[in-house]
């Protein structure tokens, strides 16, 4: 369900972030935003779905970790908002210093959004100080470093999230490739033919950095078969997406692009399994899948209900995916919005 | 109360009240928006379609704030009330989910090919779009109203082991008499914001002679369906309303009322203000009776006042939920009888001549909205001190991790954002008005594409 999303609006986050260097003219940003224009709040609706799904589950979890990462949380809602207000507003008045204004905003709420993902994943993997009454609370910042009394930025959790960034960016590039047609289309071409590689890099330098915060966690994940799954997954996708780089299969490339966000998300919640909070201060304060977890009956209860709603759920995703299949052109007119 | 919990109460509150400023004008225009689309298929009349355009625009506005405003109320369950999250999350979270999973979606998926896509896709397909909006903004309503009713009257629950939640009867829960009655004098009230709209945009352009034809129906649909709504709200809901609130929230009513003492023949109170620390109500009219037949159907009833309960179950700002309540009556009343004056015009014929009401009309448009918040704040100052009624108290389920000084900042940067969101808001729907509706479609802001010309159905 979360990765659904990320995988979903993670397209429009990495376009977004790209705004600025993709589409130079004002009539190729209205481009890029036509691109995702009609689909972001239904993306975000997942976020919505996948939230509720989170009390419901885990009610536990989301106490703990949310209160806990309050401000850095807040400042994610506020990047929702603003992005979301920006793509809406910005087309209703045609008027050029209206429009640009409005494009910052929504280039910058879309690079935070990714940064703040990306940092979200590092606390997540690295851990947090959880101490005996089982809560915690973190500053934004204490010394940098990734031991004991943490705070939500330090050296691992932001490669992490300059990681996530350039993620998200390639993903938004292959997503603006499939999508677009004309100086977008040639200029997103040759973003994600250089952030794909650099991705690669940083992926390297990201997992070795990870064996020295949490060590345990690679040899856990030699041994769950999802985890082997998920390397399958990403393996095939990173094919997926070289080969359809270097030619001309826009397609195969934007879901190789979307394997390998899958499947490195499944990849790391595998690994981490069946600790979901990791306590730095000590390992017998962690928060497990179990002890997060509501109970037993109010799952099964949900578990009536809850693949009906995903079936249907994926019906709609299909019904909109084909009303705004198709390239999206530069457009001529700058008439009416 | 100390310190911290009013924050978080006073953030929540903001939030929240600040979103449903906007919902209660979508759940109401939607249906408009079905009915002009079921008109103009039928019909093939271009005033239907044009009405149904222009108001879809209003409507795809107000819905996107509502989106942008909503998202932070979920997460806030986990970042400032992670005490209750963990205490009812397994009750609670099964209808959030369901809104996110069944309605949401659903509304979401199509309000962009309802704003958008009437080029894209034939009459009945857009037709279409519009019932799954209206549809899903209503059924997304009732699952939030459900979850509301939980934290009034408990019901189809009990408590684990470990002192948390679950859920024992998934029925039970979805089908909470509270939520039943709830959702009903809710999605009235909802209706009377929309048709205040409506009407409020007909007679703009009535009293400014242009628009004429457009402006003559928006004032016939909107008092005819106003009427209609309005009553609803009094009768039978906001009646049953009161009812149930008698049976399950004592305290509640009692100081809904301002009422201090015990005894038969309770009085209804017009004006007045209440004096907590007196126990009495200063300036008093009254109304003897009325409150016994309301509550309980018969004028000898005996309603328990506040003295009647222990001080620790009284509601925790009594003033402010005694005005909140005398507001909303107090306006519920009075649009009874404008839409009725309206309807009574527009019978005589002289609805879109007589200037008066006309003015009246349009101006009356924010006091729907005030209605609602009132009401709102009726429900939920009424249901203090508990966060789940009789089980949890408000001041156990704020998130002791996280300091006063953190959610103080978070507010501020909240009203800041909503204070601009607000004045960005007002201007596009101001413009939209008067660029008013008589207008062909519209290219769509995300461009056509060239092969995307699909048509389903």
């Amino acid at each position: 369900m979360l990765t659904m999303f990320v995988v979903l609006d993670g397209w429009d986050i990495g376009a977004g972030a790209l705004h600025f260097l993709v589409a130079k003219t004002d009539p190729e940003r209205r481009q890029v935003i036509a691109a995702i224009g009609p689909l972001w709040s239904w993306h975000e609706v997942w976020l919505v779905a996948a939230g509720g799904t989170f009390v419901l589950a885990f009610p536990e979890l989301m106490a703990v970790s949310f209160s806990g990462f309050y401000l850095a949380l807040w400042m994610v809602l506020w990047s929702f908002v603003l992005r979301g207000i920006s793509i809406e507003v910005g087309g209703h008045i045609n008027d050029s210093l209206w429009r640009s204004g409005w494009d910052f905003v929504f280039a910058v709420s879309n690079v935070l959004l990714a940064v703040l993902f990306g940092t979200a994943l590092g606390n997540v993997i690295r851990g947090v100080p959880i101490d005996g009454s089982g809560m915690f609370s973190m500053s934004l910042f204490t010394d940098f470093t990734a031991r004991g009394r943490v705070g939500i930025l330090d050296w691992y959790t932001l490669s992490v999230a300059v990681f996530a960034t350039v993620l998200l960016s390639a993903h938004g590039a292959t997503y603006l490739r499939l999508k677009t047609v004309g100086p977008v289309h040639e200029r997103s071409v040759r973003l994600a033919r250089l952030l794909w590689p650099v991705t690669a890099a940083l992926f390297v330098v990201v997992s070795v950095e990870t064996s020295v915060v949490r060590p345990e966690l690679f040899q856990a994940m030699f041994q769950r078969p999802l985890a082997w799954i998920s390397v399958v997954v990403i393996g095939a996708a990173v094919w997926a997406l070289a080969t359809g780089l270097r030619g001309r299969a826009e397609s195969r490339a934007f879901a190789g692009s979307c394997g390998v966000i899958a499947g490195l998300l499944a990849g790391a919640g595998a690994s981490l399994f069946p600790v979901v909070l990791h306590s730095t201060l000590s390992p017998e304060h962690s928060m497990t899948a179990y002890s997060g977890a509501t109970a037993e009956r109010g799952l099964r209860t949900a578990l009536f209900w809850w693949p009906v709603a995903v079936a249907l759920a994926l019906t709609y995703f299909f019904v909109i995916m084909r009303i705004y299949s198709g390239k999206v052109r530069p457009s001529q007119d700058t008439q009416g919005y | 109360m100390d310190d911290a919990a009013f924050w978080h109460r006073l953030q929540f509150a903001f939030t929240i009240t600040y979103h449903y400023l906007f919902p209660q004008l979508t759940m109401g225009l939607a249906w408009f928006l079905v009915y002009w689309k079921w008109r103009a298929l039928r019909t093939g009349d271009e005033r239907y379609a044009a009405a149904a355009r222009f108001w879809a625009k209003i409507f795809g506005l107000t819905f996107a704030v509502g989106v942008v405003t909503g998202i932070p109320m979920e997460f806030q369950f986990g970042t400032n009330w992670s005490g209750f999250a963990k205490y009812a999350g397994g009750v609670v979270g099964q209808t959030l989910a369901m809104e996110g999973m069944f309605a949401f979606l659903l509304e979401s998926a199509f309000v962009g090919v309802l704003v958008w896509g009437e080029q894209r896709l034939g009459p009945r397909m857009h037709f279409l779009a519009a019932l799954g909006v209206a549809v899903g903004s209503w059924l997304s309503a009732y699952f939030i109203l459900v979850t509301n009713a939980f934290m009034q009257h408990p019901v189809g629950h009990t408590v684990d082991g470990g002192g948390v939640l679950v859920i024992q009867d998934l029925g039970a829960y979805l089908l909470n008499e509270w939520a039943l009655i709830q959702f009903a004098h809710n999605q009235a009230a909802a209706l009377v914001t929309g048709t205040f709209a409506v009407t409020a945009v007909g007679a703009f352009y009535a009293l400014r002679g242009e628009h004429t034809r457009q402006a003559s129906m928006y004032l016939r649909h909107g008092t005819a369906v106003g009427l209609v709504a309005t009553v609803l709200v009094a009768f039978p809901t906001g009646d049953a309303q009161a009812k149930i609130v008698a049976k399950y929230q004592e305290p509640a009513l009692a100081a809904m009322e301002g009422r201090f003492e015990t005894g038969p023949m309770a009085e209804i109170t017009l004006i007045g203000q209440p004096n907590v620390k007196e126990r009495r109500l200063d300036n008093p009219i009254r109304l003897p009776g009325l409150l016994s037949f309301l509550a309980y159907g018969t004028f000898h009833a005996d309603v328990r006042g506040l003295d009647a309960f222990p001080q620790e179950t009284w509601p925790t700002n009594i003033e402010l939920l005694y005005y909140a309540f005398h507001v909303m009556a107090g306006l519920g009343t009075i649009f009874i009888g404008l839409m009725a004056l309206g309807v009574f015009q527009r019978v005589r014929g002289q609805l879109e001549s007589g200037r008066p009401l006309l003015w009246v009309l349009m101006l009356a448009f924010p006091f729907p909205f005030i209605a609602n918040t009132a009401g709102w704040i009726t429900a939920e100052l009424g249901r203090q001190p508990w966060l789940v009624y009789g089980l949890y108290r408000t001041d156990q389920g704020y998130s002791t991790v996280v300091s006063s000084g953190d959610v103080l900042f978070t507010l501020i940067g909240m009203a800041g954002m909503y204070f601009v969101l607000g004045l960005v808001y007002l201007y596009l729907i101001g413009r939209e008005v008067f660029h008013g509706p008589d207008h062909p479609i519209q290219p769509s802001p995300y461009g056509e594409s060239a092969e995307a010309k699909v048509t389903i159905g």
